[in-house]
């Protein structure tokens, strides 16, 4: 019953490709992406569908994706932008150079922040893809966010933690963890010794070696049917072809160069929070974009740090976002824009011991928001405005005893919908469980019922928030609430909420997003504030109230379509009052109010 | 007295209502397609059983006189979701969760194309009610329900025209007693008005998923019972005296007052029979238990999956396209659908070739059916190649012009390619074949199945075009052509099951199970089985009466359904054999399993099927008789090139008889290519198995 995705005008995101020039034609190049596509969806089928652990089986925070020998990104398939764009290139790279020996059977796990990868929750399994003659011709990586990762507090968020060092996580750069297609069980126990709940651990392990091994599978399957070479060159040509592509897309794209400056909120350890600044040079004619992340502070004292990885891909998320058609993220791609990144820098190559821990949520996500709406404010039609903030208590990690199963003890983050914040773009309102800049809504989410029975807890309400989402001609999500607490035994909440004083701005003319909040609602009902970052311990009949971040508004909202604003009242997206006072129609029994709305919008250009 | 002669399954599709007519005397079948009347789908039906009655040569009031048994399947249902013509229906609560239905359970396709909308909640959030009462996990009543204020909502609810009301409680179903009272408040407040609670409808855990299926049925009520009142009304009144009977997405068949009572079990009904049709003749043709059922229309390309002898079915099943539209939360036959049909259109975008999801669909149609399309298709790249005979599409009924086919194959995709016509034909050939291979395959791996292990049914008009190269890819055992194959669905009612399925949700381990409680909820789910199996009329031998469990490794969040050797679970060997079955599902499944672990069990599902028959379906009756003459006449094979194939009509090629590639064989509602080295042998089933040569199993 279900209809393959239908594209619409932002369309061709996997075909498209200049057929001349190669040896390739349009059809073997497009045969083939598809084939290789087919690779990675095998992958991400199977770590869903196995895995233990919530994060990973119910919201999906994972990816995969397969590189050229030569560690060049060539098939992501649906991954999450922040996870891959830039990242494991530098992995593979790294594993290879480490393991000059490595070979047919061999699988590597990887989680050093300081050699590609995204942060240290971030396990990653590399299977280097051997041909009969022994030559290393592709890498499949499978990459997920595990419920623990052995740091000091039950977090893979350590918002407040110096140093690595006081994070805690068992750090993994390139380490062998399988040969001969068995496990080498020295870390098997060294894991099993320092994550919580290490059967879940286990879980989620063997279900990350096993899509790797059938992501290999299917490589071998697809050369014993085209042979190495041809895989080679069909690398080759489709780099190429991505990078025409781009070129095109980007010479579409406003010219210019723009500053745009923002800050990450106060945290523990930055207590004037975090500023960040990018530049982004477009230019067209030479289809080339750039975004300068180097005038920015130094390394940071807290978790919020960001990895090379995630300080190139959240830039680059924030570029291909703003291009007016969607263009395949690959290495040919990449080549047309550049990120500039200097090392010891809270946006760029962190220097051991600097922690970053929180490093694809927080600061990533000012970086990408910063990059499409200066993109937004270059010219009309492209850009976007900037993603909720994240991540308030209603996607906390969680953990504490089970009473219902003999005090067992439970720790996962959970990922309730109610965490919004989809942007406003020129070409549709916010996506409304978007989530953040980083993972662009791809996650799948919590369902209440599946949490209660997971854990000891219970939602009392999970609901939008009327007139919180940035205004503008498409606005953005609204905020949404959502509150828990333990049902018979304390619960620990771990969460760092960015997006409580610096909202998630507008673009070209739309308004910004409502600002977070969370606050603990006490046995006897009074409301306290809670901080914006923490580890907080809540009792049997308290509950956590999370509000989540508004998405900014894209274009003035006095051109927003009347009837669209008629809608949100409607439906208790937005009240009658900000509907007149803010994008200036009059909404009367749930219809437009024609001749009212012509008088407030008067003197408004439509365009 | 119901005739016994005839029996009669249909299939109303959004163009043409296919019909099967069964005649048991003379054992033959017969096929018809007419075009679907969309303002009055009934009398689009009358119009097929007058084409029927024409073809064996009686009158439309004999032959439905003479029907004992009449089956329909409607895209009804589906399409009244879909253009939004369902009943203006409530949506109740529990408090604090008014968004169930507009979160959803979160998922976006393609990161960096912002260009698709959030799908609107299928009840808006000005018709949703959040009802004061609260059940916890583990069934205890935390927050008591307010009748009063219930009370006070129901009579906003009347006032606001409201036409049908769905009911979905947090944890109804651990704890029923709060929907319950509910809907007896309804009945008391709201008289008249059709309702539909959650527990009973789908008692699964999810409330996203269970409220869907509940809004879904809620809405669908009014309508639905009107169609199907009306439609036995009609038919009783053409002299039907015989079972009416309704395909559901479960690929079996209701009552229609059952279905009326239960609506959302029909919004599947459509395409869900192609996968029985396809078992049931590779069964009897190769006696393959694994078949892969597709069936190409005009704008898409339908996979279904038969794996070990049994149907597969999802539990998720998108009212459209995935993440970008609603569940409808209830588990249906698996039927995977693409946009690569006849009618997908090809073009040439950036130098790359593409070819659908856009689609020339009926109208304007392909270029070479001469009514108004400009842009080449599949259908159009199969007669530059030389594979349909312009004088003889669909049996004669259209003329194909082939000079504009080529002509726009040679503008629009050998130009921009630097190819010949024939070899840009071949090319979107290659390239639909493509599409539909990794089609199938995203299907194949989900599910852990070989394709290898596997026969290709390839079903629809385009069917034949490209069987022995998707086969092929795939590497596939054979592919079959049967020779319903125009008409699958159809042919799959014909043959269908009454069934109806029983669910529980009683959470159990293997590590301490509590053998008394489970035994009493599936002792309970039994006996409603056996009380539908009663219901039927059916002969108990023919009944079938299956245990399922919903089960998974601790933490795990996606079950997988395993068959149970029996109905009972009474001793450790059972709860043994339980926690075995579903290791070597999963190791099936997945490639790894954790023997050791313990296994748990969310759910239990009993599936009671009653066989309406004990023979199979009779072979198609031939059509008009044509040359016998042989012929040939030039073709192009994409991989091959060109040869002087040999073309057979259907009807000429004796039973083992083989007919080795290069060949064409037509019958008057396909063609079916043989490319260089493959083979089509006529089954005694009426059915064509292609083989490539070395492939004879």
């Amino acid at each position: 019953m279900t209809q393959e995705n239908q594209k619409t005008q932002k369309t061709q995101k996997t075909q498209g490709a200049e057929g001349t020039g190669g040896t390739l034609d349009g059809l073997q190049l497009a045969v083939l992406t598809s084939r290789m596509e087919q690779v990675v969806r095998a992958m991400a089928n199977t770590l869903a569908r196995t895995a233990r652990s919530g994060v990973i089986n119910t919201a999906r925070d994972f990816s995969c994706c397969v590189l050229t020998g030569d560690a060049q990104l060539l098939a992501t398939a649906e991954s999450l932008p922040v996870h891959v764009m830039r990242g494991p290139d530098l992995m593979a790279a790294y594993t290879a150079q480490q393991h000059p020996d490595l070979r047919r059977g061999d699988a590597y796990l990887h989680n050093s922040p300081y050699h590609g990868n995204s942060h240290a929750a971030d396990h990653c399994i590399l299977v280097p893809v051997v041909d009969p003659a022994g030559r290393h011709r592709f890498t499949v990586l499978v990459k997920a966010h595990q419920a623990d990762c052995g740091n000091g507090t039950p977090t893979t968020y350590s918002t407040s933690a110096v140093d690595v060092y006081e994070e805690g996580a068992l750090i993994f750069p390139a380490v062998r963890v399988q040969r001969e297609f068995t496990d080498v069980d020295d870390v098997i126990r060294m894991c099993r010794m320092r994550i919580r709940v290490p059967d879940q651990w286990w879980g989620d392990y063997l279900a990350m070696v096993g899509a790797a091994r059938i992501g290999e599978r299917e490589v071998e399957k697809l050369a014993a049917d085209v042979g190495w070479d041809e895989l080679d060159r069909y690398a080759r040509e489709w780099f190429d072809f991505s990078e025409q592509r781009v070129a095109e897309a980007i010479a579409g794209l406003p010219g210019g160069r723009l500053t745009l400056g923002g800050a990450h909120d106060p945290f523990p350890g930055v207590p004037d929070g975090v500023p960040v600044s990018v530049t982004v040079d477009v230019d067209p004619a030479a289809g080339r974009v750039s975004v300068d992340l180097r005038d920015n502070p130094d390394c940071q004292p807290c978790g919020l740090n960001l990895t090379e990885s995630t300080s190139a891909s959240s830039a680059l998320v924030g570029v291909f976002n703003s291009l007016p058609v969607s263009v395949p993220a690959n290495a040919g791609s990449l080549r047309r824009v550049e990120v500039l990144l200097r090392e010891n820098c809270v946006v760029g190559i962190p220097r051991h011991p600097a922690s970053c821990s929180v490093a694809t949520t927080n600061v990533a996500d000012r970086v990408t928001n910063l990059v499409q709406r200066a993109i937004a404010e270059l010219g009309p039609g492209v850009g976007m405005a900037e993603a909720g903030l994240v991540q308030p208590p209603a996607w906390a990690v969680i953990s504490g005893v089970d009473p219902r199963t003999g005090g067992t003890p439970f720790v996962n983050q959970i990922l309730f919908p109610g965490v919004t914040g989809g942007p406003g773009s020129p070409w549709a309102d916010g996506w409304l469980t978007f989530g953040h800049a980083g993972n662009a809504g791809m996650m799948l989410r919590d369902s209440v019922e599946i949490d209660e029975i997971h854990h000891p807890i219970r939602v009392a309400q999970q609901r939008i928030l009327p007139d919180t989402e940035g205004a503008g001609a498409f606005r953005g999500a609204p905020g949404a609430l959502v509150e828990y607490g333990p049902t018979t035994a304390p619960l620990t909440v771990s969460y760092g909420s960015d997006g409580a004083v610096h909202p998630a701005a507008g673009a070209a003319g739309g308004t910004a997003g409502a600002v977070a909040r969370q606050l603990l609602r006490r046995a006897d009902g009074t409301l306290q504030e809670l901080p914006v970052s923490g580890l907080v311990e809540l009792a049997p009949g308290e509950t956590v109230v999370s509000e989540s971040c508004g998405g900014g508004g894209y274009g003035p909202p006095r051109t927003r379509d009347a009837a669209s604003v008629a809608h949100d009242v409607r439906e208790g997206w937005i009240t009658p009052g900000r509907a007149r006072e803010v994008y200036g129609v009059a909404v009367r029994d749930g219809q437009v109010d024609e001749a009212e709305t012509s008088r407030l919008r008067e003197g408004v250009s439509e365009e | 007295m119901a005739g016994d002669r005839y029996t009669i399954a249909t299939d109303m599709g959004g163009t043409f209502t296919d019909l099967v007519l069964e005649d048991r005397w003379t054992e033959r079948v017969h096929i018809v397609k007419s075009p679907t009347v969309v303002d009055d789908p009934i009398q689009g039906i009358l119009a097929a059983v007058d084409l029927a009655a024409a073809e064996i040569g009686i009158g439309r009031r004999d032959l439905l006189a003479g029907t004992d048994t009449f089956v329909h399947g409607t895209t009804r249902a589906l399409n009244a979701i879909l253009t939004g013509t369902t009943a203006r229906t409530a949506f109740l609560t529990t408090r604090g969760h008014p968004d169930v239905l507009l979160f959803r359970e979160g998922g976006r396709v393609d990161p960096f194309d912002f260009t698709r909308p959030y799908p609107a909640p299928l009840v808006p959030r000005a018709l949703t009610w959040e009802v004061t009462e609260r059940v916890g996990a583990d069934g205890a009543v935390v927050t008591a329900l307010d009748e009063a204020a219930l009370v006070a909502q129901l009579r906003e609810i009347v006032a606001a025209g409201v036409e049908a009301i769905a009911v979905c409680l947090l944890w109804s179903v651990a704890n029923p007693a709060h929907e319950v009272r509910v809907g007896e408040l309804v009945e008391q407040h709201a008289p008249g008005v059709p309702y539909t609670l959650s527990h009973r409808l789908n008692p699964i855990v999810r409330e996203y998923r269970r409220a869907c299926s509940t809004v879904l049925d809620a809405s669908l009520k009014p309508l639905m019972t009107a169609y199907l009142e009306d439609m036995k009304r009609r038919l009783s009144a053409e002299g039907l005296v015989g079972r009416l009977l309704i395909v559901t997405s479960g690929g079996g068949v209701m009552d229609s007052a059952a279905v009326a009572a239960a609506p959302v079990h029909v919004i599947g009904s459509g395409p869900a029979m192609a996968p029985i049709a396809g078992r049931d003749v590779v069964d009897r043709t190769t006696g393959h238990q694994t078949v892969l059922v597709t069936d190409t229309g005009g704008t898409s390309y339908d996979i279904g999956v038969v794996r070990d002898g049994d149907v597969s079915f999802t539990r998720e099943s998108w009212l459209g396209a995935p993440y970008l539209s609603h569940m409808t939360g209830l588990p249906s036959i698996d039927i995977k659908s693409v946009g690569a049909g006849g009618g997908s259109i090809a073009a040439v975008v950036s130098g790359l070739l593409t070819v659908g999801p856009r689609s020339a669909g009926a109208r304007p149609g392909p270029v070479c059916y001469g009514q108004g399309g400009t842009e080449p298709t599949v259908t159009d790249a199969a007669v530059v190649l030389g594979y349909l005979d312009p004088g003889y599409f669909l049996g004669g009924r259209v003329t194909l012009d082939i000079a504009a086919a080529e002509r726009a194959i040679a503008e629009r995709i050998a130009a921009p390619l630097g190819f010949t016509t024939v070899q840009a034909a071949a090319a979107v050939m290659e390239l639909a074949t493509e599409h539909m291979v990794r089609a199938i395959e995203d299907t194949t791996v989900a599910q852990g199945i070989d394709p290898a292990a596997a026969v290709l049914v390839a079903g629809g008009g385009a069917g034949g075009f490209n069987a022995v190269a998707i086969a092929s890819r795939l590497r596939c055992a054979a592919a079959v052509i049967p020779d319903t194959g125009s008409v699958l669905s159809a042919a799959g009612a014909a043959i269908s099951d009454l069934s109806s399925d029983f669910a529980a949700a009683c959470p159990a381990s293997t590590h301490e199970f509590d053998h008394d409680r489970v035994g009493a909820v599936i002792d309970g789910l039994v006996q409603r089985a056996r009380e539908f199996v009663a219901s039927t009329g059916v002969a108990g031998e023919l009944a079938d009466v299956r245990l399922f469990a919903d089960a998974r490794y601790p933490h795990q969040v996606w079950e997988v359904e395993v068959p149970l050797p029996t109905l009972r679970i009474a001793t450790a060997a059972d709860v043994e054999a339980l926690a075995d079955a579903f290791h070597k599902m999963h190791e099936k499944l997945f490639a790894i399993s954790d023997p050791t672990s313990v296994v748990e069990v969310v759910g239990w599902r009993v599936r009671a099927s009653c066989r309406t028959r004990s023979t199979p379906l009779g072979q198609v009756e031939s059509g008009p008789a044509r040359s016998r003459a042989p012929r040939s006449r030039p073709v192009h094979f994409p991989g091959h090139g060109r040869f002087d194939a040999v073309v057979r009509a259907h009807d000429d090629i004796a039973a083992g008889e083989v007919v080795a590639g290069p060949a064409i064989v037509e019958t008057p509602v396909t063609v079916v290519v043989v490319d260089p080295g493959a083979t089509a042998t006529r089954a005694s089933t009426g059915a064509l198995i292609l083989r490539r040569n070395g492939a004879d199993r």
